[in-house]
């Protein structure tokens, strides 16, 4: 059963078009995160799917019914802003039970509920306080429980991580994690931070001005991205992308004399003489022992940067820069002339018009 | 805290020194007047300092006898707890709603600007068309008509202040209260009106005090101690062939004592509104 489907929804504030037509159903027990750098309009969806805001077009089911014109209250969601936007004059007890509260729940019952979510998140001892009186985290897990208490058919998280340092951040992405796996709850979640949308995502929508770049798992948007926008948005350090051309046997670095087979697979990308965009990720990137199989890439080594985890090293090919994520240890100096090698298969090819992978799919 | 030169210290304290002088020498200067006899008050060289403790001003227009002018005082205070408690209740009511609207609406803010902009109006533009207003509807020497023209000046200041107010506090307050299934006059009585409290006891006090010391309107529109206020009575005790000067400051002092409890009872709500953005959670 589809817990939501968005039907062609568009959105327009005046000349603006926010969201261009989004298409995407949603099966009950998903997560699916909307990612986007800021503008996108994935913000925007999300606030129709709540009812916070109206489409101009289109059509949104939630539990196969549509939800157009419906209050928020009515749609069965609950939702957990950035700002986690707790109620300030109301003690941590009160906020989780405010939507009971509003939906007339007994009081007996009510605070049955909001003792048991307290409990699932660990702010039990909190109950009684403001939350001006909270940490960070622990206001994330009130507006966290606010949303969980009512046990509603969707959950709609509106960037909630971003307002948390590093650390505390990485924490609550592994909780929130651990609460998906237990409730099994259907999720649509906004960020514009591409770790937590690897880490928590069943699937990724991957969004910029207003459509859907390319929708899929994790490992789909990773391993096979549809678009450069996709392939350079997600994976840190980003994808290296270099110029080149295809010749009658294989594919040109541009600005260099660098010519290495293209892989059977690709054979039919292109005529010769073909400009194209080539992908790699800087984690497929080795150096080349003399016996490596793959493709070959030499280049001057200029600046390497220990992170502690790998040594992220950037060299130059031609006028192209490229960067590869080595092991810690690699003893390399700069300005010295390596050679790189990588797989086959971690090879990406674009067309440099309209950014489409040219990879059979 | 930085380490200061020692002269700039002394600098500071003598600043604040001087501006709580400043501030406070026309107040004791009053209260200094309005318990010096007569006699001190018309010497020359002036005595600063009185000669004796003269408390019967206090008596004369604390007295209730009738027609002394003591009962006229005491009539006149009356009308002005009346008329600035009304026009700023009314104030208040009428602000609230408004100032709601154009701050979660801000396409429609335009309209409070151009309520604003007949506030900067001169009230002496404004005194003919109100007089015969007032004529047409019965309300002149009334504190009820007085009361309505000061909602017009109260109104949009109140407004104008509790949309900012409106505005510090977060819109995904009230849309998470909309989620969670609360209707609007929910969402207003249980947070947003909780949380604007301050900025509303810091409005209703600006605005109680703008109509208490209002003086232009109250002279134009009241004739007798049916609707006289303060400012008015006190005019009038200088009005005579001989003025006691004592007695005006008596009446003044008077006069600065509702303001200046009802300052006191509401200080924490006042600090915490003029120092806004603690409403944030």
């Amino acid at each position: 059963m589809s817990a939501v489907e968005i039907r062609n929804i568009q959105k327009r504030y005046g000349d603006v078009e926010t969201l261009k037509g989004i298409d995407i159903v949603l099966e009950s027990g998903e997560f699916l995160v909307l990612l986007g750098s800021s503008g996108c309009g994935k913000s925007t969806l999300l606030n129709i799917i709540a009812g916070l805001a109206e489409p101009s077009g289109g059509d949104i089911l939630i539990g196969e019914h549509s939800v157009l014109g419906a209050h928020p209250k009515d749609r069965d969601i609950a939702m957990v802003f950035q700002s986690y936007a707790l109620y300030p004059n109301m003690s941590v007890a009160r906020n989780i039970g405010f939507g009971l509260e509003m939906r007339k729940v007994p009081a007996a019952e009510r605070e049955k509920a909001v003792r048991d979510t307290a409990k699932l998140l660990q702010i039990e001892n909190l109950l009684d306080r403001k939350p001006s009186q909270l940490s960070g985290g622990q206001r994330q897990r009130v507006a966290i429980g606010r949303a969980l208490v009512r046990n509603p058919q969707v959950f709609l998280f509106d960037e909630p991580l971003s307002n948390l340092d590093a650390k505390l951040r990485m924490e609550m992405r592994t909780e929130l994690k651990r609460l998906h796996q237990m409730l099994k709850t259907t999720v649509v979640y906004v960020t514009h931070d591409q770790i937590e949308a690897m880490t928590l995502a069943t699937r990724i929508a991957v969004m910029r001005d207003g459509r859907i770049e390319q929708l899929g798992t994790p490992e789909e948007i990773y391993d096979r991205p549809a678009t450069l926008y996709v392939a350079g948005f997600v994976g840190s350090p980003p994808m290296n992308i270099l110029d080149a051309e295809l010749t009658g046997r294989g594919l040109r670095i541009a600005g260099t004399e660098e010519v290495f087979p293209l892989p059977e697979s690709l054979i039919s990308a292109g005529a010769a003489g073909r400009r194209v965009k080539v992908g790699v990720r800087p984690e497929a990137l080795r150096l080349a022992t003399p016996d490596a199989t793959g493709i070959r890439l030499t280049a001057l080594v200029e600046v390497m940067e220990l992170t502690g985890p790998e040594l992220v090293t950037t060299a130059r090919i031609g006028e192209q820069r490229i960067t590869a994520c080595l092991p810690p240890r690699t003893s390399l100096a700069p300005g010295s002339t390596q050679v790189f090698s990588f797989d086959e298969a971690a090879l990406h090819l674009f067309d440099p018009d309209d950014g489409r992978s040219l990879l059979a799919k | 805290m930085e380490r200061q030169n020692p002269l700039f210290t002394a600098f500071v304290y003598a600043s604040a020194l001087l501006l709580t002088a400043v501030i406070l020498a026309p107040i004791v200067w009053l209260f200094i007047m309005s318990i010096s006899p007569a006699a001190d008050l018309s010497a020359k060289p002036l005595n600063w300092w009185p000669s004796e403790i003269d408390l019967s001003r206090y008596r004369t227009l604390l007295s209730a006898v009738e027609n002394s002018a003591g009962a006229a005082f005491i009539a006149s205070l009356v009308n002005s707890l009346q008329v600035a408690g009304m026009a700023t209740l009314a104030a208040i009511a009428v602000a609230v709603p408004a100032a709601w609207a154009v701050s979660r609406t801000p396409a429609v803010s335009w309209s409070l600007y151009a309520v604003i902009a007949t506030y900067m109006l001169p009230p002496v533009a404004l005194a003919v068309p109100l007089y015969m207003g007032l004529a047409y509807f019965g309300l002149l020497n009334s504190v009820f008509g007085l009361a309505l023209v000061y909602l017009t000046i109260l109104a949009p200041f109140t407004t104008w202040l509790l949309k900012s107010g409106f505005d510090a506090i977060p819109r995904e307050i009230e849309s998470a209260a909309m989620i969670d299934g609360a209707r609007l006059d929910q969402i207003l009585r249980l947070l947003t009106l909780p949380l604007a409290a301050p900025v509303m006891a810091t409005s209703a006090l600006f605005a109680f005090l703008l109509a208490w010391d209002e003086f232009f309107y109250a002279l134009l529109f009241t004739s007798d101690l049916r609707a006289k206020t303060l400012t008015v009575a006190i005019a009038d005790l200088a009005g005579g062939r001989v003025s006691d000067y004592g007695l005006i400051a008596t009446a003044g002092v008077l006069a600065a004592l509702p303001p200046v409890l009802i300052g006191l009872v509401m200080q924490r709500a006042l600090i915490s509104g003029l120092t806004s953005g603690g409403v944030k959670g």
